[in-house]
């Protein structure tokens, strides 16, 4: 797979993609992740299912809807198709921070390294960086900043209350 | 005024070091422009017409007289001597050059300053009343609020890649100098009947394409709720705002689609939720704030004084001055004194190196350092003496700073039009430029009375031709400049969006046009103190038309 | 006749720039008189060569204008890029400046 960071360190991808369900005894072993509508779809088996399993969400999927089966997702992939589009941003606040989700929040698309700074502090803790995206440089990026004013997934208050 | 904390300094450290970085992959090759771009504009720099454009913030328009000099030391050393204030009270320099830029920013910080979010599709630099702390009609100072929402805003990490950019006013006085109503968000500090403090939150308001009035939505929020409630507006804008049609990008587009009602319930469901986080301001929260916002130590003084009285039955030009350009002080013997940006030399909003640093010394020299940025393109001193107005003019006037306008017809606001603005479908400062010389008559001006003229080079609006009295947009048509005219558009508490007259004219015409449009108001006026604005909302458009096109 | 230059702003500066192929080579003049003026056939070679002066980071925004050949030089056809190339046709704010009018309304 590509470049890929988690929790601040480049780290192999054990996660596979994977969308078309249809019947549940092809489904590969082994760790994956499939798009929202199959997991409403074919919930109750893909529980059966032995290996871990992650949801990849639209940027305009409502994430309150999975918040009842947090706990049996590993992985949440929440995706910027441009580097402009910020609903993620959102998404993933909501469910660290109102849902209290505690698995891997994973961002992909246009992951680059003048955004990681903003995704960590919204609780993405892993990134499959665009493939032009040089790793080093991306680490160093997450403390570039270490002055925040306001609360968010790594303070729970704002400066002025610290 | 604010003091920064080493945090503070801190951030616009690691802010510098950033973009330096930024600039130097950019050169490298390693960024393309198109991601540069959104780096770029976040630190406020546009590629314009002519050259880059650095937009430096002035956080709700106040500056200190070091700040002043340093921005005139930025205008000499990397620019081409001047600068322009815009309607949103920041900065702009018109020549930079991009490897100049980390230095500039470098300059800025060392004195507070810098472009943060002075662009971009996330929150932009807070706009206020210009005569905060000082009105008279003040119910509450509204700085510390700007300066709560400077920091919840600044870098906030899930709203900086917004729809679209995203613009808050708050205003803390009976009449509205900050033209909260078209803002995406605005924000009013009221006192209901029991004298307890409230905000009244309007969303949705905007120029543009589209011009709205901003809806109230909350009438009367705790002002602890303050930061919880504007997250949880942005919260539901960052979901919901369009990003398929940059036209319909902004809020006001959004509440509009969702539904007023509908828009407020959605804000109010999101707000219960967070509403008591760590964002809820406690009393200590804000009493910190404010402390940073006291009144300098004023003089007890008398409000009368007989050498300025002396003065202005002596001296005539002065007293037109002091008459258009001075207003009131909540402390008797002092007085909040307008700079004129307006004058036949320059384009509305140009200010020199040499008249920067000049100000400067006039600021330390006559008000307590203190130096405001208003929305319509001009500088206040805040704090000045009653005695010292006088000599005060004397040097304002060397520095052709003293044009008796303030409010009148040659106050004009107008944007850089094409002379300068890439986006530009016409110029507007030369029309600008004509309108002041043909109305340089102060009788003339003085006999029209309160009126606002305001001129757009293109339809983004810069220039707030809607909300103007007398509003010119600049279009192309089939490669000529011709100009529209918009009339009974008002950015005060009375907002309103101003309607098209009728076909557009030529440059040649418009000055004209607008001549006719000042001669059916004063035949027309009831008498000396009906303004030009409720003139025309009493005759509404036709005796107008009839006059421009009959 | 109509001629195209190409005309793109220089990445380090910003400044308004026309593409020159001449014999030793291309480069980007602030100068209009000094940019190579083609008919419309030929405006492909111009393209590739600013797209090229793009990709080494050299300049930015690169597009063709239309010009045309007149006593004084070359002159562009639309307003906007007469003031692209000639810059604002207001008098700049200096100490002491007043009104001009050189192209003005
Ligand atoms: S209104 Fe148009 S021309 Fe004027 S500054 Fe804004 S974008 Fe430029």
């Amino acid at each position: 797979m590509g470049k890929f960071i988690k929790d601040r360190k480049p780290q192999e991808d054990s996660w596979m993609p994977y969308t078309g369900l249809e019947d549940i005894d092809s489904l590969p072993g082994g760790d994956i992740y499939i798009p929202m509508e199959e997991w409403q779809n074919k919930r109750e088996e893909l529980l059966l299912r032995n290996g871990k399993l992650g949801v990849i969400l639209e940027n305009t999927d409502d994430v309150a809807a999975l918040k009842d089966d947090l706990d049996r997702l590993d992985l949440i992939v929440l995706q910027f198709p441009k580097m402009a589009d910020g609903r993620a941003f959102t998404q993933a606040r909501l469910l660290r921070e109102r849902y209290g989700y505690k698995g891997e929040i994973r961002a992909v698309g246009d992951v680059l390294q003048d955004q990681v700074f903003y995704m960590q502090r919204c609780g993405f803790n892993s990134f499959e960086l665009r493939e032009d995206q040089d790793i080093p440089s991306v680490i160093a990026a997450f403390d570039e900043m270490t002055v925040t004013y306001q609360p968010a997934c790594d303070e729970e208050l704002p400066i002025w209350r610290r | 005024m604010y003091q920064y904390s080493q945090a503070d300094h801190q951030l616009l450290q690691e802010r510098v070091s950033q973009f330096r970085d930024q600039v130097q992959r950019r050169l490298n090759g390693d960024l393309s422009e198109e991601e540069f771009k959104h780096q770029r504009l976040r630190n406020g720099l546009y590629l314009q017409l002519h050259a880059y454009m650095l937009r430096v913030a002035v956080p709700y328009g106040l500056l200190s007289s070091n700040q002043m000099r340093t921005l005139a030391h930025i205008a000499r050393k990397y620019d081409r001597g001047y600068g322009h204030f815009s309607t949103r009270q920041n900065i702009q320099y018109n020549w930079p050059k991009l490897e100049d830029v980390p230095q500039i920013l470098d300059d800025l910080a060392k004195v507070e300053m810098h472009a943060i979010q002075t662009s971009g599709n996330c929150i932009r630099n807070t706009t206020s009343d210009p005569l905060a702390g000082v009105a008279r009609d003040e119910i509450e100072d509204p700085r510390p609020y700007c300066e709560l929402i400077r920091q919840w805003s600044t870098f906030h990490p899930e709203f900086n890649f917004l729809p679209r950019k995203f613009k808050i006013a708050v205003s803390g006085a009976t009449h509205d100098r900050a033209a909260v109503a078209v803002h995406d968000i605005g924000v009013r500090l009221v006192k209901n009947d029991a004298g307890k403090l409230g905000l009244e939150i309007y969303v949705g308001g905007g120029l543009g394409r589209t011009p709205m009035i901003g809806k109230l939505i909350n009438p009367f929020l705790d002002p602890h709720d303050m930061l919880t409630y504007l997250e949880a507006i942005l919260r539901v804008y960052n979901r919901l705002g369009r990003r398929d049609n940059m036209y319909k990008a902004r809020i006001k587009i959004t509440v509009h689609e969702t539904g007023e009602d509908k828009f407020r319930e959605l804000v109010e469901e999101e707000w219960s939720q967070i509403k008591d986080n760590g964002l809820r301001l406690r009393d200590e929260d804000i009493e910190n704030i404010k402390a940073h916002f006291k009144d300098p130590e004023y003089e007890t003084l008398s409000d009368f004084d007989a050498d300025y009285d002396a003065a202005i039955l002596s001296d005539p030009e002065f007293a037109h001055w002091a008459d258009k350009n001075v207003e009131l002080h909540k402390k008797d013997g002092y007085r909040v004194v307008y700079l004129s940006l307006k004058s036949r030399n320059q384009p509305a909003g140009d200010v020199t190196a040499n008249q920067m640093d000049a100000i400067a010394d006039l600021a330390d020299k006559y008000s307590l350092g203190a130096i405001r940025s208003t929305h319509r393109q001009n500088l206040v001193l805040s704090d000045v003496k009653l005695k010292d107005l006088h000599r005060l003019w004397k040097e304002l006037k060397s520095l052709d700073l003293a044009t008796p306008n303030y409010n009148h017809l040659t106050d004009l606001i107008s944007c850089p039009g094409m002379d300068y603005c890439a986006l530009a479908t016409a110029r507007s400062i030369p029309i600008a430029q004509a309108l002041t010389e043909r109305f340089d008559s102060y009788d003339y001006l003085n006999d029209l009375g309160d009126i606002s003229l305001n001129i757009s080079g293109c339809i983004n609006a810069c220039g707030h031709h809607h909300v103007a009295n007398i509003g010119i947009l600049g279009v192309n048509k089939k490669g000529v400049e011709v100009y529209q005219l918009t009339l009974g558009g008002s950015a005060r508490e009375d907002a309103s969006i101003g309607k098209i007259i009728g076909p557009a004219f030529t440059a040649d015409e418009i000055v004209d046009a607008v001549s006719k449009v000042l001669d059916v108001y004063l035949e027309n006026r009831e008498d000396e103190t009906e303004t030009f604005l409720t003139t025309y909302r009493r005759l509404g458009q036709a005796p107008f038309k009839e006059r421009l096109y009959g | 006749m109509t001629l195209q230059v190409y005309s793109a702003s220089l990445l380090k500066e910003g400044l308004v720039a026309y593409l020159c192929i001449d014999e030793d080579g291309i480069s980007w003049s602030t100068d209009l008189n000094k940019a190579t003026a083609v008919d419309e056939n030929s405006i492909d070679s111009l393209k590739a060569e600013a797209e090229r002066s793009e990709k080494e980071n050299i300049v930015v925004g690169a597009y063709a204008v239309e010009v045309t050949q007149t006593a004084n030089g070359l002159e562009p056809v639309e307003n906007r890029e007469r003031i692209r190339a000639y810059g604002p046709t207001i008098s700049l704010p200096q100490s002491g400046s007043g009104l001009s009018g050189q192209h003005a309304a």
